[in-house]
């Protein structure tokens, strides 16, 4: 009766995520393609992995788009969440759903439409900066700027959620807290260094960690505004597998690649598994 | 287009709704420049956060030579509809929006089937194996897509999925965090009411389709909603699987015609306008649900 519910749930995850999971430790040791047989070759493919500079360069990338994205997406979303649980609950219903409504947009139409907000002759950007007479940039065509031409979709597609996050944590902040420091004359800056921040530590800590998983992880919007390019300058590490994967027939390098990145974001994964579990929300 | 009418809607509230959270403090100055400054500062993320959208809909209405162009104009000269028009009579769009719209509703209520069933069993069932078998699913939440994207392909390619409608549906159905954030749930509802059934005559089928499906609303919702957008909005995984036009999906389908027809933007514009609609509209129907759920959907 059990295993009848369960059944579609186990089959479907065995052989859609268990399985590929198996198999990808397995072709990673062997090289395999559609069209030839599979040959041995031990820590071959890892070995070219760590070797290849265009992997370090696209890890380095990875933590630099992150450092571009999440300390932004944490303050902004913090600033936000602090303005939405001050005002009425009409203004504060309105900012949730302006600030959500982005995150239920496609990588594919955010990337359509900013690449037309950095477009070179007629896009809002180069017009902004004409104003303060700048000279127009390629935005998506120099080095200098793709990737953080790239991190601005990011971070809009991505404020909704730690926002809405963040506003659950300030809200959970016992008012008689600030209660009493207001009758201290405590400041705004010191109501939020004291009290708030400790508060929301946990909360805080999720969200970087998983916006640093998230944001390391990202290649939708690289894909589509700019395959990678120029010069590699937006080649984040999921893209440049994933490029390597549609390049290469075979395919033990890039999923080398893609476990050698699993080791490093599963080992932050069992972090934030471990916090969730000590805060008593799993059971 | 749709969608147009619910963001000049949005906006005007917060000129009317600001004022007096604590109108039973005395107004001082300072207070009402904090009061000034809280409104500037949320007007100006209201139209930060939707400007982007607000462009793209405006922009579909411009004539195809002016979607682009120097110097930048935010509105059209002349409001026209040719370009929302011309893209809903394109056969070939229109099939697109179709059998996307197919596969997400198929996909959608399988999800909450399967996933709320195998809810219900965790939750409330005991066998064999439990033990086991919870942690194994809990467990592929945490493996990354892109290490088992490439074997799915592998493993689709085999079972000679590609092309099919089952290779869109099938691999994402099961989720291991719409299992999860369902069986919380469940847990919740308590087990006085199944006994009730139970002592009634119902059997585990009976309590489940009777007790638990009427009460699951609100995870249905939740759970409904994250399905049908991943569904919607995937494109990686289309891309790999699909190369037959009459199965195109509609993220693929904008990227495509991004790369092929890339001089009639104001097509490309009202059509992503267009393949945004339903997503913001779902949204802004259960806005509530979500919103509520988030945190917890959130800390998974």
């Amino acid at each position: 009766m059990a295993y009848i519910m369960l059944a579609p749930v186990l089959v479907l995850l065995s052989v859609f995520v268990l399985w590929p999971a198996i198999q990808a430790v397995y072709l990673s040791f062997f090289d395999w393609s559609f069209y030839t047989s599979s040959q041995f070759v031990a820590w071959k493919n890892y070995a070219n992995v760590l070797g290849d500079d265009r992997f370090w360069q696209a890890i380095l990338r990875g933590l630099e788009f992150v450092l571009m994205t999440v300390p932004v997406s944490l303050v902004l979303s913090f600033l936000i969440a602090s303005l939405a649980v001050s005002v009425s609950q009409k203004v504060s219903t309105l900012l949730k759903i302006s600030i959500y409504i982005p995150s239920v947009i496609s990588g594919v139409i955010a990337s359509i439409t900013f690449v037309m907000i950095y477009d070179y002759s007629g896009g809002i950007l180069n017009a902004l900066i004409n104003i303060v007479g700048l000279p127009n940039q390629a935005w998506l065509g120099d080095p200098r700027w793709a990737l953080g031409a790239i991190a601005l979709p990011a971070v809009w597609l991505g404020l909704g959620i730690s926002t809405l996050i963040m506003i659950a944590a300030l809200l959970d902040v016992p008012q008689s807290f600030y209660e009493a420091a207001e009758l201290e004359g405590a400041s705004w800056w010191q109501r939020t260094r004291y009290i708030t921040l400790p508060q929301i530590k946990n909360v805080l800590l999720f969200l970087l960690v998983t916006g640093f998983v998230g944001s390391i992880q990202q290649y939708e919007l690289p894909l589509v505004m700019t395959a990678g390019g120029p010069q590699h300058a937006t080649e984040l590490p999921n893209l440049f597998i994933f490029n390597h994967f549609r390049q290469d027939t075979y395919v033990g390098y890039s999923i080398a690649a893609a476990l050698l990145l699993f080791v490093v974001l599963g080992s932050i994964s069992s972090i934030i598994f471990r916090i969730v579990n000590s805060e008593k929300l799993v059971d | 287009m749709a969608i147009a009418p619910t963001i000049p809607a949005i906006e005007p509230a917060a000129e009317t709704q600001i004022p007096a959270r604590r109108h039973h403090r005395r107004l001082t100055p300072a207070r009402a420049a904090a009061l000034v400054l809280k409104f500037v500062a949320g007007a100006i993320i209201v139209g930060l956060a939707l400007f982007p959208l607000a462009w793209m809909v405006i922009s579909g209405f411009k004539l195809r030579t002016e979607v682009v162009r120097t110097p930048f104009q935010f509105f059209p000269d002349v409001w026209e509809v040719q370009n929302y028009v011309q893209i809903l009579s394109d056969p070939s769009f229109v099939r697109t929006l179709a059998i996307t719209g197919l596969g997400a509703v198929i996909f959608t209520t399988g999800s909450i089937l399967i996933n709320s069933m195998a809810a219900y069993a965790f939750a409330r069932l005991e066998f064999v194996g439990k033990r086991i078998v919870w942690p194994l699913v809990l467990m592929t939440m945490f493996i990354p897509g892109m290490t088992i994207l490439l074997t799915s392909f592998i493993v689709v390619t085999k079972l000679y999925m590609l092309d099919t409608l089952a290779v869109l549906i099938l691999p994402g159905l099961a989720s291991a965090g719409h299992v999860f954030f369902v069986r919380q749930f469940y847990l919740n509802i308590p087990s006085s009411l199944e006994e009730a059934a139970r002592v009634d005559g119902c059997g585990r089928w009976g309590v489940y389709f009777r007790v638990f499906l009427p009460l699951s609303k609100a995870p249905f919702v939740v759970v409904g909603i994250g399905s049908f957008m991943a569904y919607w909005n995937s494109f990686v995984w289309p891309v790999l699987t699909i190369t037959n036009p009459d199965l195109f999906q509609v993220q693929q389908y904008l990227a495509n015609f991004r790369g092929e027809r890339s001089s009639e933007l104001g097509l490309l514009i009202a059509g992503s306008a267009l393949a945004a609609a339903p997503i913001i509209i779902l949204f802004l129907i259960f806005q509530r649900q979500i919103i509520a759920n988030i945190k917890m959907a959130g800390l998974k």
